[in-house]
């Protein structure tokens, strides 16, 4: 286990962040913190990038304890922040020999890691260009490899495609992936995306409010919740529609309000035929009706009730403190 | 309709704004009211004020009445202060900066008045502050004219201690010189480390493994290397401009050895300041607020001695006092070590506790 949480608590004035947190990661692996603005991933990433301490429970990262070989732990990980932290008015190049002598690399194999690190960015074209002048998706790029210029063992990312268009994020996803392979370098990611957990995560664990919901791989997690397809029906008296399905076909109901209902079953053909049969009964019409794969949102609204909390995040906290003071 | 959105939006902006200075109101206060305030106080009272008080030393070879009388009556109206002195005693006093100047009564002062003729008043001038200078001999030429009118012909002779005439830029050089080490120590140390914190960079060093006392030695050596830096240039820049400097190259290496302490001092306060800022524009008006007033209030722009008493007493509290007078002394008078060692063991006390301040609170904000 190259990461390894046992008990984690952490608490900002007397208000518990993380309660009892209990995970572990896999060397290798692409590990996924899935939650909504709040629920303590960035706290965890800090307590295991060493940036916050722990108020108590135990936390080893690539086996060194966080609190007594924060230093050690230090040498094995590389951190990909949420803003961006390169230094505008050095160049690409300059902001990876600047990082590569942070970790005390010199020489000739400095100059080899940052050729192949930019190499890997796709900068080599603009090694030696003012960073300030990149966009967005390339800024995230320089600093993804500037995190594993000195090979570490474990990278850190807190929210990497925050901000990212729909082009960047996906290539985005690419090198992530590329240096998870290529590297051979375990990955611990958070997100809000659902999306991006799905697609780069090999487990994901999902958290709210401090407190660990589950931990699977995505397809476990989207077999557990559900077990089958989600059917989506659009019909007006959709509450007592619900009911009726309930106890004429094997299927959960996942939400329903006035005119909309989420159901999900093993039997897709059968529960097709039993709604339109049932609709008939009761003398409704299906206004729209969609069967899909279930996605880790559907998971997470069953485990918390709502979806993900889009806004109020750090950054709109801050605009609405300078208003209101 | 563009016009009228255009109108909404700027009203919006700056509703804000206008929000944001109800909210904080020391900072715009400052900015817009305090400064200014505080400027007049200083450039009005320090800089339209005459010097007073200014210290001589009189060596009276003639105990007569009339010498009597020439040098009570200097003494009146407080611009001087007399002290009686042996004539080497008095020299040993003007070179070591206990006195402005010396005047001495030579022996046949009052005989040679007596006999109608010419009687000589000897002024040799410390000539390193113009302003005191020009106060103190035309006072006293002033006092010769006075009697000389009632029949009695007195000639001044004036010597000045340093040969040349000493320039206001010479005066001024120094003062500037550790304003630029002040300015750049804010500006590299203080304004590094908001920015650092304002654009996340420092989570950067704090997640590397390099050691927390390191990135703080590192902050501060930066710092010290920009300020000393351009400090030099602001030495070269008065070289470059006729400012002569009274000693060879040893003068020079005590001349770095001042910058050096000096910008220690400064970029430890700027550290210690900017720990508890988190934005831009309050390090701004800080700066302004404490650095200003302090170089005013240095002699580094005028002489101490003209300033009024409360101002003094700020003056010889502040650390850039010590400063400006130790490079002064050593550029316009050569290395005196009698009057450096006091200048240059406050300014090296400042620099350690403002080192050991900064560094104490800036390890404490990052750990």
């Amino acid at each position: 286990m190259i990461i390894e949480t046992r008990n984690l608590t952490k608490e900002y004035n007397g208000i518990k962040a993380l309660k009892d947190v209990s995970f572990s990661v896999k060397e290798g692996e692409i590990f996924g913190f899935l939650g909504p603005n709040g629920a303590g991933k960035t706290t965890t990433i800090k307590i295991l990038t060493t940036l916050l301490m722990p108020t108590s429970g135990e936390v080893y990262v690539n086996g060194y304890n966080v609190v007594e070989e924060a230093t050690k732990v230090r040498e094995s990980i590389g951190l990909v922040p949420q803003e961006n932290v390169l230094e505008n008015d050095l160049t690409a190049r300059e902001n990876l020999i600047f990082h590569g002598m942070l970790y005390n690399i010199k020489g000739r194999k400095l100059e080899d890691r940052v050729e192949k690190a930019l190499k890997f960015a796709d900068l080599e074209s603009r090694a030696d260009e003012k960073v300030r002048n990149f966009s967005g998706g390339t800024k995230r790029r320089l600093e993804t490899v500037k995190a594993f210029l000195h090979s570490p063992k474990i990278i850190f990312l807190d929210e990497p495609s925050l901000g990212l268009d729909p082009q960047s994020r996906r290539l985005f996803w690419d090198y992530i992936e590329k240096i998870n392979k290529e590297e051979k370098i375990t990955i611990f990611l958070t997100t809000h995306y659902m999306d991006e957990a799905d697609y780069l995560c090999d487990r994901v664990c999902i958290i709210d409010v401090g407190k660990i919901l589950d931990l699977d791989t995505p397809k476990k997690l989207k077999e557990k919740f559900g077990e089958g397809e989600v059917v989506e029906i659009t019909v007006p008296k959709a509450r007592k529609f619900a009911e009726i399905l309930k106890e004429k076909c094997e299927c959960n109901i996942i939400k329903v309000d006035e005119e909309r209902l989420k159901i999900s079953s093993k039997h897709k053909e059968r529960a097709l035929t039993e709604i339109f049969k049932n609709a008939d009964e009761l003398g409704v019409s299906i206004l729209d009706i969609s069967v899909r794969e279930p996605t880790l949102e559907d998971v997470f609204i069953h485990y918390t009730g709502k979806g993900i909390r889009e806004g109020k995040g750090d950054f709109t906290k801050a605009v609405l403190r300078r208003f209101k003071g | 309709m563009s016009l009228i959105s255009f109108f909404r939006e700027s009203y919006v902006v700056a509703w804000k704004d206008m929000r944001l200075w109800v909210k904080n109101p020391m900072v715009p206060f400052t900015r817009s009211l305090m400064l200014p305030l505080l400027w007049i106080v200083i450039f009005g009272t320090a800089f339209g004020g005459t010097a007073t008080n200014i210290p001589v030393a009189v060596v009276m070879q003639d105990h007569s009445t009339i010498a009597t009388n020439f040098v009570s009556e200097l003494g009146t109206g407080g611009t001087l202060k007399l002290i009686p002195a042996s004539e080497s005693e008095a020299f040993r006093m003007l070179k070591y900066m206990k006195v402005s100047a010396v005047i001495l009564i030579p022996g046949d002062f009052s005989t040679r008045i007596k006999a109608g003729g010419r009687a000589e008043v000897m002024l040799t001038l410390d000539d390193t502050t113009p302003q005191i200078s020009t106060t103190v001999s035309s006072k006293v030429y002033g006092m010769a004219r006075a009697f000389s009118s009632s029949g009695k012909g007195i000639h001044v002779d004036k010597n000045t201690l340093y040969g040349r005439g000493i320039t206001y830029l010479d005066f001024l050089a120094p003062g500037v010189i550790i304003m630029t080490i002040i300015f750049s120590s804010f500006f590299s140390g203080g304004l590094s480390l908001v920015m650092d914190r304002e654009f996340g960079t420092i989570t950067m060093l704090l997640v590397s493994p390099i050691s927390r006392d390191a990135i703080i030695m590192g902050k501060i050596f930066a710092g010290v290397l920009q300020s000393l830096t351009s400090g030099i240039v602001a030495l070269t820049i008065a070289l470059i401009m006729g400012v002569r400097i009274r000693t060879g190259f040893d003068g020079f290496l005590i001349i770095l050895l001042i910058l050096l302490i000096a910008g220690f001092g400064f970029i430890g306060m700027s550290t210690a300041l900017a720990v508890k800022i988190n934005e831009l524009d309050q390090l701004m008006v800080v700066t302004q607020t404490i650095i200003m007033p302090m170089w005013f209030i240095s002699g580094g722009l005028y002489p101490i001695a003209s300033m009024p008493h409360w101002m003094r007493i700020i003056a010889m509290l502040n650390p850039l006092t010590y400063a400006t007078n130790a490079l002064r002394a050593v550029m316009l008078r050569g290395i005196i070590w009698q009057t450096l060692t006091l200048d240059i063991a406050v300014i090296t006390a400042f620099a350690f506790v403002m080192l050991f301040v900064g560094s104490y609170l800036f390890k404490k904000s990052i750990s």
